[in-house]
């Protein structure tokens, strides 16, 4: 489960019945310089499904793969980006997510969304 | 499994009721020479793994599934802690 953000919203003309009820979210995954220096580098775009309600800005639970067809349960759906939680409070200490060299290992930041 | 180290944590009071109650903890997966493998991950810790700590994730939702329920979409958690200098990134 990556840390991810929400970036836009994907509307569909037809889909698939299973998609009904939640939304179509883009999102971009946050790499470790990102959650520790709010540094814009970013992952690959990703849509994730949504029953959360997470809003453009937002940083989501990004569960990928296998586990995000969980929540549906015996339902077969084509989902395989789900959104698990939205993130209150990410705290990240760059000494430990930057590599030894990084030049910005100065601060220390707690960073309340 | 794979072996990653604890960067940070982070909070969420909306999410899937499966995680409610769980100890959200940020962690830098490693590669073998223990430089960063892809984005940082949100793993679910049960042992108290402290901030810096190396620990050693199950990458496989089962274990999450027998822990939270079928339902849940979690699938990293803290299932050991190595000691220090077990050669990988110590």
């Amino acid at each position: 489960m990556r840390l991810a953000e929400i970036v836009g919203k994907v509307t569909l003309s037809r889909s698939l019945p299973e998609l009904k009820g939640g939304r179509l979210l883009l999102a971009r995954p946050m790499t470790a310089a990102a959650l520790a220096l709010d540094a814009p580098d970013r992952g690959e775009d990703v849509v994730l499904y949504d029953d959360l309600g997470a809003g453009p800005g937002s940083i989501v639970g990004l569960s990928e793969g296998r586990e995000a067809a969980n929540p549906f349960g015996k339902i077969k759906t084509p989902i395989d980006a789900y959104c698990a939680c939205l993130l209150d409070a990410i705290d990240v200490d760059p000494e430990l997510a930057l590599p030894a060299g990084h030049p910005a290992l100065d601060t220390n930041r707690t960073r309340t969304l | 499994m794979q072996i990653g180290r604890v960067i940070g944590k982070a909070t969420a009071t909306i999410k899937h009721p499966t995680l409610a109650r769980e100890r959200m903890l940020i962690v830098q997966l490693l590669t073998s020479t223990g430089a960063a493998d892809g984005e940082p991950v949100l793993a679910f810790d049960h042992l108290g793994a402290a901030r810096g700590d190396r620990v050693i994730l199950t990458t496989d939702g089962r274990a999450m599934q027998d822990l939270l329920g079928p339902k849940t979409p979690a699938r990293y958690s803290v299932m050991g802690l190595p000691d220090a200098g077990q050669g990988v990134g110590s």
